[in-house]
């Protein structure tokens, strides 16, 4: 069983009709209990990193997350979801994140036409070493982003990188703990096989 | 769901369209789909969300949805209806406490300023309307773009009132005189009759995207045509697997 984790930032639909699509089953939770048991975890998320954190210690979730991640726990870490795993964010006030993923989320430089933010669309992805979720994905393959934020983190934690008038961190793995910049839900059929991979084979 | 021209045209309703477009086909040629809710009855934006949730059953890519919202709570439902996105109009000029409010609760990438303006003569600047081009809200189209954007208006989506229904192309001309100094996002529509159309639009750097409801183009193959179109005219699009189907393989 996959938990999404709901704590209140987002559109849950698309990843449970995603899911749903390749009949991986699922639940929606946000029961500390219930985080700790489950098979793997998706931390979804859309809005401010500093709500998305508030909500997440509120609700007492926040450290089943950390112990599911101890624990061995697979977890997919998408968009805010996956900024939420570094050490610290600024949007919304200087706040700490997880601290599962190193590294401190800062919102995108703005310059030129070809760094609007935010960035919106379809944009390449180069994988920076093969993993197991990244199995019949060609290298290079278009994922969906919305976002103004960007994980700065260690080099080693880094599994993708995308250009958008400058490279950024677009995937990040660290042994049970991966987070995709991009919304793999949204993300046609590269993004279905991604997710395919998540919930049905090994992540490291 | 009408092909967006001023003198709307009613081109089936949403089973109707499944049937006839093979959409989940027509899905994997597109980025990104705009659903517009044209209904002048108010009280029909729950049948409007009952069918989004459909739609985005069966679609996974970005889906915008708009029309008539009048209180976040509105864009709340066609949120949680499958939209990632909503698309506001007049608002912009009538309720910019309500634009605020909905960049704060959902963020400015979950907001898109849909301008329309009419454009006659080749030099002038565009001057924006609402409510189906029939009320003038008094600004040029750069005035409205900077007013949008400064409300935190994630995307724009500019259409061409005198382009728009013509087929004749989209008004790429005054788009790249004016779009270098926006700094979010621009869509263009209007006008878009053939693929040259959109893959000359899409060329420009200032054009983000280019989006099309004529009716031409979701005819048969011609979405996936112009898409192949668009990328052997030089301009690097996505390529996915052409159903969603093969995902599961």
């Amino acid at each position: 069983m996959i938990s999404i984790i709901d704590y209140g930032m987002g559109n849950l639909r698309s990843i449970q009709n995603a899911l749903t699509f390749i009949g991986a089953s699922h639940s929606l939770t946000r029961d500390p209990d219930e985080l700790l048991r489950a098979a793997k975890l998706i931390l979804p998320g859309v809005g401010s990193f500093r709500k998305a954190m508030e909500n997440l210690v509120g609700l007492g979730i926040a450290e089943s997350i950390v112990a599911a991640a101890k624990l061995g726990t697979p977890i997919l870490g998408i968009c805010l979801g996956m900024q939420l795993l570094a050490d610290e964010g600024e949007e919304g006030g200087a706040c700490n994140g997880l601290g599962l993923i190193g590294g401190k989320v800062t919102q995108l430089e703005t310059g030129s036409i070809d760094q609007r933010v935010p960035h919106m669309g379809f944009n390449e992805v180069r994988f920076a070493r093969p993993l197991p979720i990244f199995t019949g994905i060609a290298d290079a393959s278009h994922f969906y982003f919305a976002h103004s934020y960007h994980l700065v983190g260690n080099r080693d934690d880094i599994a993708g990188t995308t250009t958008h008038g400058m490279p950024f961190t677009s995937i990040v793995a660290r042994k049970n703990i991966v987070g995709t910049q991009f919304h793999p839900e949204k993300s046609q059929s590269h993004g279905l096989r991604l997710l395919r991979n998540f919930c049905y084979g090994p992540i490291c | 769901m009408l092909s967006r021209n001023f003198t709307l045209q009613a081109a089936g309703d949403l089973d109707w369209i499944m049937e006839h477009y093979e959409f989940d086909s027509i899905a994997f040629s597109i980025d990104e789909l705009v659903v517009l809710n044209v209904d002048r009855d108010i009280s029909d934006m729950e049948q409007f969300c009952g069918n989004l949730a459909k739609i985005s059953a069966h679609c996974f890519m970005p889906i915008a949805a708009g029309g008539r919202i009048r209180r976040v709570e509105d864009a709340e439902n066609l949120l949680k209806s499958g939209a990632d996105k909503v698309v506001v109009n007049s608002t912009i000029f009538l309720d910019h406490g309500l634009i605020r409010a909905l960049v704060a609760c959902f963020g400015s990438q979950s907001v898109i300023a849909s301008i329309d303006y009419k454009r006659v003569q080749g030099n002038e600047e565009g001057q924006v309307y609402i409510e189906n081009g029939t009320r003038p809200v008094g600004m040029t189209l750069p005035e409205a773009v900077a007013h949008a954007v400064e409300l935190g208006a994630g995307e724009l989506y500019l259409t061409s009132i005198t382009k728009d229904g013509t087929g004749q192309g989209l008004d790429i001309e005054y788009i790249s005189r004016i779009g270098d100094r926006v700094s979010v996002p621009v869509i263009i529509s209007g006008g878009a009759g053939n693929f040259r159309h959109l893959s000359d639009a899409i060329k420009l750097k200032s054009v983000s995207a280019v989006s099309t409801a004529n009716l031409f183009n979701f005819m048969s193959d011609n979405l996936t045509e112009a898409r192949e179109e668009i990328i052997a005219s030089g301009t690097p699009l996505a390529t996915w697997e052409k159903t969603a189907r093969n995902a599961n393989r």
